[in-house]
């Protein structure tokens, strides 16, 4: 029996630029599979932050509008209060929605705004060269904490989904990871999960997928898998933290 | 139809809903906060939306999103929201998006005062944000223009796919006086750059991005040189009040322009032959007109504004070239011109002038 | 200058609504009118400040400095304000709670006790509007009618009593100016 695993319809035929062995073109992959399962490639709008993901610009095959940093839910609120019926996600990492643009995802969120967020944390601004990120460990060097991330001084990492568990307005929030197969598939479960609510007119879902940069944590790709492991995945506890269907 | 006595910030919320206005979004922020009040009543009632920006940066980039789907966008704010809202305003300009912004100035720098000013002339004509873009910068001096402006904006910024910016001080939004509401207008169709499929049909996937290839950066940046140009060409506006024989020449705008009138119908019963070129336009500036002016016969130009410095200036002198010298008057941070002290302030340069 | 009217007080003395409904009952009536609220450092400390402009004419500018009539509803507020009445101008004034002597004396000052009559009507919220029968007495800026006019308008949603009462106000104002 062989199973024949297409690139996504809502994904571009070209190769991506993302660097070897970075998980965002994994959460791409599962995002793509979701839109064309469920018959979304023309009747959605991607809603782009900046960062490593900006470069999604160049992949996706369907509508975007590409906006200032960690803006997007705020661009996002505008599209679809004014087109209701179109399917809108963001896709934001961490630089972009847990610091910059914190204001603008707790502010959507505690609105109940009918879109869907994509979160890609890997612990870093990787476009920029590696600095400190609000999610990045403590202990974890940066090109802005060369002696790793110091509690005392920095702070400790951001838990988003934590935070937005304290709203009421949210129907989804979910944490996932990419780097292992049994993670992989539970994390495109939970984006289908996220989208359909969208489509059903249920408020504002949430996906965190923690991923890796193989660039900036300096190790190679296989190893940074072990290193979420060991070291983000129990930083940043996995699990569905808010489904209203279930009553979680 | 009957005028109605109405205040500036509620006509000119009006006038935007029945200009087309279908989404604003905005923050509280003195003296403008009656806009996003009235429209927060008002917009429901036409199937427009209304939403409250947890901030000004998040107001300006919501507009940005309404933009995206094609339909009428607006923000307003005051001088602080305005610097908040620069961002916005650049990746608006930069992603090619119509949209109409109102500033309802008010005293600065910084916090200022929340009392009436002109002390947004620089940022609004030339600061508006990074990378160098210019708006069409309109500034009204009755409620009644404050109202026609806005009505008319929305078609602006749809034509040149680029916001337009109006700056009305303080004084005119929170006086009431008589206007004449215009009629409701037909909307548009949706523009064929808006995002969004209703249909569901298969077409190619659309993009509005500020962010390019340099190359595509850099021809953007040549259609706007060429905007610009077509701007200078045919958009520019200004009035003129007795002019014809005028000695002395007042340049001003928006409120400030009003009480020169009138301080020009006083010093006209002196004997004074003084007259007033109003820039309508703030960007772009009004050049022929003052470049134009025979100076064999102006003995001085001066600049009334509520600024100090007056912020006019500079764009004044470019035109005068040194043929005359440039006076200026008046007060700032919230201390507002009045009637009767501009006229004697007026006519006091004119004697300084003489001596 | 000498068509504006400045109306001063404290903050919920119906100063700025005295302005609003004047300026309102002169458009009604046919004439041009502007009604600016004040700004500038006099606003702080609960003062109230309005000026309204009515002319035959259309107003080319509302940013007047001075007026020819000036309302005063308490110490505060003539103190205040009285340097901003012209000579030869009309000074109204609460004299139940304007209780400091009036030494101008290039003006034509008018003390109505608006406070004390409002309580004879029914309610202090009144004062205002006694205020204005009295200032349309004395200048006939508008007609009686006019303004009974917009003020029914104002109170179209309110009940018969506070119709009669603002009514009966107006009256009281009117008449006292005519002592």
């Amino acid at each position: 029996m062989s199973k024949e695993i297409l690139r996504p319809a809502s994904l571009k035929p070209i190769p991506n630029t993302f660097c070897p062995g970075c998980l965002h073109s994994m959460a791409n992959k599962l995002v793509g599979q979701c839109i064309d399962e469920l018959g979304l490639k023309h009747k959605t709008v991607v809603v782009m932050s900046v960062g490593c993901s900006t470069m999604g610009l160049r992949f996706w095959d369907m509508d975007m509008v590409s906006c200032a940093h960690g803006r997007a839910p705020a661009v996002a609120t505008g599209l679809k209060r004014t087109q209701p019926d179109t399917f809108v996600f963001t896709y934001q990492g961490d630089g972009d929605l847990a610091s910059i643009g914190l204001a603008e995802i707790m502010s959507a969120a505690n609105r109940g705004e009918h879109f869907t967020v994509i979160f890609a944390n890997n612990s870093t601004y990787g476009m920029t060269g590696g600095q400190m990120a609000p999610t990045t460990l403590v202990g974890q060097k940066s090109t802005t904490t060369p002696k790793g991330r110091n509690a005392a001084v920095d702070g400790y990492p951001t838990d988003m989904c934590a935070l937005l568990s304290t709203l009421k307005a949210p129907s989804y929030i979910a944490r996932c990871a990419l780097n292992t197969p049994a993670n992989i598939r539970k994390a495109k479960e939970c984006i289908k999960t996220a989208f359909t609510y969208q489509l059903e007119g249920k408020a504002f879902s949430f996906v965190e997928l923690m991923t890796n940069c193989p660039t900036n944590w300096g190790l190679a790709p296989l190893d940074t898998l072990k290193f979420m492991e060991e070291n983000t995945i129990p930083n940043f506890p996995l699990g569905v933290f808010r489904d209203v269907e279930k009553g979680v | 139809m009957a005028k109605m006595l109405l205040k500036g910030n509620e006509a000119v919320a009006e006038a935007a809903v029945r200009g087309g206005c279908r989404f604003f979004a905005g923050y509280p922020i003195t003296p403008q906060s009656e806009i996003p009040e009235y429209l927060s009543a008002r917009l429901p009632e036409v199937g427009g939306v209304f939403v409250q920006g947890e901030s000004e940066v998040a107001s300006i980039n919501m507009v940005y999103g309404a933009a995206c789907s094609g339909v009428r966008a607006m923000t307003g704010s005051s001088g602080p929201g305005i610097s908040l809202k620069a961002e916005g305003i650049s990746y608006l300009s930069g992603a090619m998006l119509p949209a109409v912004i109102v500033n309802v100035s008010r005293g600065g720098p910084g916090l200022g005062s929340i009392q009436p000013a002109q002390q947004d002339y620089l940022q609004a004509t030339k600061g508006l944000g990074h990378g160098g873009f210019r708006l069409i910068v309109e500034a009204p001096h009755t409620v009644q223009e404050a109202v026609d402006m806005v009505y008319d904006s929305f078609e602006l910024a749809e034509r040149d796919r680029n916001p337009v910016f109006i700056l009305m001080d303080g004084c005119l939004g929170s006086v009431m006086e008589e206007v004449e509401l215009p009629p409701m207008k037909e909307l548009p169709a949706r523009p064929d750059w808006a995002l969004g499929n209703f249909t569901g049909e298969e077409r190619e996937p659309k993009l509005i991005s500020s962010i390019a290839d340099e190359e595509v950066v850099e021809l953007l940046n040549k259609r706007a040189a060429m905007l610009q140009q077509g701007w200078a060409a045919k958009d520019v506006k200004w009035e003129e009040y007795m002019l014809d024989d005028a000695e002395y020449v007042c340049v001003s705008y928006g409120t400030s322009a009003r009480i020169c009138k009138y301080a020009i119908n006083e010093l006209r019963k002196e004997g004074i032959k003084i007259g007033l070129i109003r820039p309508i336009t703030l960007y772009p500036f009004p050049k022929k007109v003052l470049h134009d002016l025979d100076y064999s016969r102006v003995k001085a130009i001066i600049d009334v504004e509520m600024a100090i410095p007056c912020q006019m200036v500079d764009d004044i002198a470019l035109q005068v070239m040194e043929r005359a010298p440039i006076l200026q008057y008046g007060h700032s941070g919230g201390i507002t011109n009045k009637n009767e002290e501009t006229a004697a302030a007026i006519k006091a340069l004119i004697g300084g002038l003489n001596k | 200058m000498k068509n504006a009217i400045i109306f001063t007080g404290s903050g919920g003395q119906g100063v700025m609504s005295m302005g609003i409904m004047l300026a309102q009952s002169a458009v009604e009536s046919g004439r041009h009118a502007a009604y600016m609220p004040s700004y500038g450092p006099e606003q702080r400390g609960g003062s109230a400040k309005c000026t309204v402009i009515i002319d035959k004419d259309e107003i080319v500018s509302p940013m007047a400095a001075s007026g020819g009539v000036l309302v005063a509803m308490n110490n505060t507020a003539y103190k205040k304000f009285i340097g901003e009445l012209e000579p030869g101008g009309i000074l109204l004034y609460d004299s139940t709670l304007v209780t400091v002597p009036i030494e101008r004396d290039d003006i034509t000052a008018i003390g109505i006790p608006s406070a004390a009559l409002a309580l004879e009507v029914g309610s202090p919220k009144v004062a205002n509007v006694i205020v204005i029968g009295a200032l349309i007495a004395l200048t006939g800026i508008v007609t009686p009618e006019e303004f009974q006019h917009s003020l029914d308008k104002k109170f179209a949603k309110k009940s018969d009593a506070v119709r009669a009462m603002n009514a009966e106000a107006l009256k009281r104002g009117i008449a006292a100016a005519q002592k």
